[in-house]
Formats: C-alpha cells, sequence, structure tokens
C-alpha cells in the first residue's frame, strides 16, 4: 500500500530540512490507525496526516532513537494513529538516498506497520516557491528499498501542499519548529509543533 | 534595499534596537560560535551598510562573521563585498586568503580552493584553519575515508585541538565505527572532564556499541553526565534506558539486576518530575506527560 502525504506532513518535513540545512534531518510520519483491515484495501493509499521531526546532526546514535520512538508510540495510540514511515534529509546536497539509518529505522517501524516507507528529502531542489514535490519515496520489495516515481498522486492535495509549504518557508515559520533534539534541550518545546499546525491550518 | 527595489523592513526598526545593541549580538554569536546565518546576515549586513564608520576597529571582524554567514545563506553579492573590504584592508593576510578559499568552497570550486589552501600551507606548514578546510571540501565530496584520514593525520602533529578530536568523533559515528568515535571522545572527557556533554554523547556511543558491557559503561557515563549537570535530560533518559536494558538481561546476576532497577526506577522518578516542572498545565504537554508515564510504565513491565 503505498502512502500518500498531507499538507501538514509536507511541510513539516521540509520546515525541518530547511530549519538546518547545514545538518542531516530526520523524523517519523504518522498515519490513522485503521479501524479494521477491509478486504479490498489493497492498492489503497496509506494517508500520513502528520510527521514529528526528530533530530538534526548526528543520527546514527541509539539511545534518544529508542525513547523517541517508544514516546512517539505511545502518543500515536493517544490519537489512533499508528507510525507508518521515516524521512531523512541527509547532510550533503548531492546525497538522497536512504543510508543505514534510515534503513534500520524503518526497519523497526516494520515489525509494526507492514507497509512502512522511507521518504529522502532531495536537499538539491530544496527552493523557496518549491513548485515540484522534493521528496523520494521507497517502498520495501523483496529485501530491498526500492524508490518509486513521485506523482501529485502522492499528496492528498499537491497544490495545497505547495501554496503552504511556500508561504511558511518564504515567512521563515521554521525557525519556530520544534524537533525531538530541541525538546529534549528544554522540555517546555513542543515536537507536535501545535504552533506550526495552526499556521497550517489557517491557510488551508 | 532588496535587488528587486521592494524595501524592506529594517532590523532597527523591526526589534527597537540600536547600532550597539546589534554590534554586542555579533559578539555574543561570535563568542557562543552560533550558525545562525540568516540572523546574523540580517543583522550584520545592516550594521555594515549604515554604521560601519562607527565600529572602529571591530569592523573587520565583523566583516569576516557576515562574510561566513552570508556564504551559508548563498548571498555571495554580501560575501564578495566582505571580502574585498578585508582584501583591501589586509591585503597579504593569510587569515583572508582563506576566506577567499572558503568562498570558492561555497561555489563548489573545490579545486581552486584546495589550491589556494596549498599555497597557504606552501608558506607556512602549521597553519592550521588551511589545513581544516582541505579536510572539510572532502567531507562535502563525500569522501568520508580520506576526509578522516586526514583528520587522524593532522590530530598526529596538533593532538590538542579539541574542536578536531570532535569532528573526527562525528566523522566515525557517521560511518559507523562506534569504537573508534569512543576514542575520541575518551581523549575530549580526559582534557576536559567536567564536560557533560562529553561524558553524555560517550555514553550515547557505547550504548549504540552494545553488547551488556557497553552498556554497563554507558550508564556509569550517564550517571556521571547526570552528576555534573543534573539537569541534562538525554544523560537522565540514557540512564534510564540502560539501567532497563541491564535489568532485563538473562545474563546478570539478580543482585545487579535488582541495583539496575533501583537506578531504572529513580531515574524514572526524575523524568517524571522534569515533565512537571517544565509543563504548564497545557492540553499538549499533559498529553507529553501522559505519554512519559506510559512509556515507563510499559518498560517496567518488560523489565519484571
Amino acid at each position: 500500500m503505498p502512502i500518500q502525504l498531507t499538507s501538514q506532513a509536507y511541510c513539516k518535513m521540509v520546515l525541518h530540512a530547511a530549519k538546518y540545512p547545514h545538518c542531516a534531518v530526520n523524523g517519523l510520519l504518522v498515519a490513522e490507525k485503521m479501524k479494521e483491515k477491509k478486504k479490498d484495501s489493497h492498492g489503497e493509499p496509506v494517508l500520513c496526516v502528520d510527521c514529528v521531526p526528530l533530530f538534526h546532526g548526528t543520527l546514527a546514535l541509539a539511545p534518544m532513537l529508542e525513547v523517541a520512538l517508544t514516546l512517539i508510540d505511545t502518543w500515536c495510540k493517544e490519537n489512533n494513529y499508528v507510525i507508518a514511515g521515516y524521512y531523512q534529509a541527509n547532510e550533503r546536497t548531492k546525497d538522497p538516498r536512504p543510508n543505514q539509518v534510515a534503513e534500520k529505522v524503518a526497519a523497526r517501524i516494520s515489525e509494526n506497520f507492514s507497509d512502512a516507507a522511507i521518504v529522502m528529502v532531495d536537499n538539491s531542489r530544496l527552493t523557496m516557491s518549491c513548485f515540484e514535490p522534493i521528496v523520494h519515496i521507497y517502498d520495501h520489495h523483496e529485501n530491498k528499498w526500492k524508490s518509486r516515481e513521485v506523482t501529485f498522486d502522492c499528496f492528498e492535495d499537491w497544490s495545497e501542499a505547495q501554496k503552504i509549504t511556500s508561504a511558511l518557508l518564504e515567512g521563515r515559520s521554521y525557525e519556530n519548529l520544534i524537533d525531538f533534539d530541541n525538546h529534549l534541550d528544554d522540555l517546555r518545546n513542543d515536537w507536535t509543533n501545535p504552533v506550526i499546525n495552526k499556521s497550517v491550518l489557517d491557510l488551508c | 534595499m532588496l535587488s528587486n527595489g521592494k524595501k524592506m523592513a529594517s532590523v532597527s526598526d523591526m526589534y527597537d534596537v540600536g547600532w550597539e545593541e546589534m554590534r554586542d549580538k555579533l559578539r555574543k554569536w561570535r563568542e557562543d560560535n552560533c550558525r545562525n546565518s540568516e540572523q546574523i546576515v540580517d543583522v550584520g549586513d545592516e550594521l555594515i551598510s549604515e554604521h560601519s564608520s562607527k565600529l572602529g576597529d571591530d569592523v573587520w571582524i565583523i566583516y569576516e562573521q557576515v562574510m561566513i554567514a552570508a556564504l551559508d545563506c548563498s548571498r555571495d553579492d554580501l560575501a564578495l563585498t566582505c571580502l574585498q573590504e578585508l582584501r583591501k584592508q589586509f591585503p597579504d593576510s593569510h587569515r583572508v586568503k582563506r576566506l577567499s578559499g572558503m568562498r570558492l568552497e561555497a561555489l563548489e570550486r573545490y579545486d581552486e580552493a584546495n589550491k589556494h589552501y596549498d599555497a597557504i600551507l606552501q608558506d607556512d606548514p602549521t597553519n592550521t584553519a588551511a589545513r581544516k578546510r582541505k579536510i572539510s571540501i572532502l567531507k562535502a565530496q563525500g569522501k568520508s575515508a580520506e576526509a578522516i584520514r586526514e583528520l587522524n593525520e593532522y590530530l598526529e602533529q596538533f593532538v590538542g585541538d579539541q574542536e578536531a578530536w570532535h569532528e573526527l568523533s562525528e566523522l566515525y559515528i557517521n560511518e559507523h565505527d562506534y569504537g573508534k568515535a569512543a576514542f575520541c571522545l575518551e581523549e575530549l572527557m580526559m582534557t576536559n572532564p567536567h564536560n557533560h556533554l562529553y561524558c553524555e554523547q560517550y555514553a550515547e556511543v557505547k550504548y549504540t556499541q552494545g553488547g551488556l558491557e557497553n552498556l554497563e559503561l554507558s550508564r556509569k557515563y550517564f550517571a556521571q553526565a547526570l552528576r555534573l549537570n543534573n539537569r541534562n535530560m538525554r544523560a537522565l533518559f540514557g540512564l534510564y534506558m540502560s539501567a532497563s536494558h541491564i535489568a532485563a538481561s538473562p545474563k546478570v546476576s539478580a543482585k545487579v539486576k535488582k541495583d539496575n532497577m533501583k537506578y531504572a526506577a529513580w531515574a524514572a522518578a526524575q523524568i517524571n518530575r522534569a515533565y512537571k516542572l517544565a509543563g504548564h498545565g497545557t492540553k499538549e504537554s499533559k498529553c507529553s506527560m501522559k505519554a512519559v508515564e506510559e512509556m515507563l510504565e510499559s518498560m517496567q513491565i518488560t523489565m519484571s
């Protein structure tokens, strides 16, 4: 089942990458939990309604990642979400491929969600206007992560996502984006990003 | 003024600050080595265009700071302006030549940049800044193995360079060579025994390496980081996680299990307390707190 991104999920990912242009960043994608597995649900896209920005800088250390995964998993249960995917933007602009960290986290997510996807942000195409989607989506087939063609169908509403992301980038909203690292630096920083979520809603 | 003729609100208008405060802000960012390049460009650009005569000798270090920030923001126009002022004032300076090299790096003209740095090193083989720029170029080009090799060679000569040891530890972590990353952090801890961040990073590396011995070491160093700074949340969470994993391991004695459960319980109580202190009773922070409590409870279940 391929994933689809809402405007909120997409723009927060891009804002996270824009906030730390000199670092690698990563985060989790969450989807609404399906009530029952419908028999004909094959091929229906999984809608990722939100994302949680995790870390910037060094991504390859385990302890805080474990804390984040457990905490966010608990938060998901409260909100009837499930962790459905993982996103990452690498440190170097010319390097859009998923690395060992991405594959490891995605494998962990797959234990609870069989169709977990990896979304890689293509830094080299990050612009203010974002006329085109700047993500690569990878699905797990036959033990390998394969890139899928990204079309406007990968978004709930691409023109809305483009408009909102562009507006928030121009307004430098990324300065207020909170990731899990920011939360660990000061617990008052809220990684659910209510302020940004509200801005997104206001622009819809 | 922006190049398209639109007049933007000035920093001094928007934030009601005078030029002295802007100058002081820039100094603080220099001292703290912040990489908030967009802000530095906003403040510095205005300070330079409108108040350069008042800055005295500070103007040169501000040109340097703003130039580097401008490179970060792809403002080559601003970077070149600063560079040209510096070149006029200090025509034969290696420090300025290094800035020229950095501009070439920003434009991805790495071969030319390397030539600049090689010229500096020919003149002055002990110039550490030029050597580090050459290593940064390797990093930018994705040549991690070479960057690591060069940085190791550099450290054989300049064994006290802490920034370099830290950079090397990060390069090793990115290559998943946790053993060597730990060695670099050990060097840093030896020379900076009161630095809680190095202790905590070392603990994280040990934890990632895995295995019972490394977990116990990681727990000890998370605890040490907490002794040095009892508000380090990463150390607190790390202590909780490492103690919990040790207690849950089938390979430990009953006493070790009991001790670690005690450490984990203590850490859990501290974590809960920290969240209570931080939360202001808002809906979101209540959710966060609940999530933390449930997480701690669920881990207790797996341990017992």
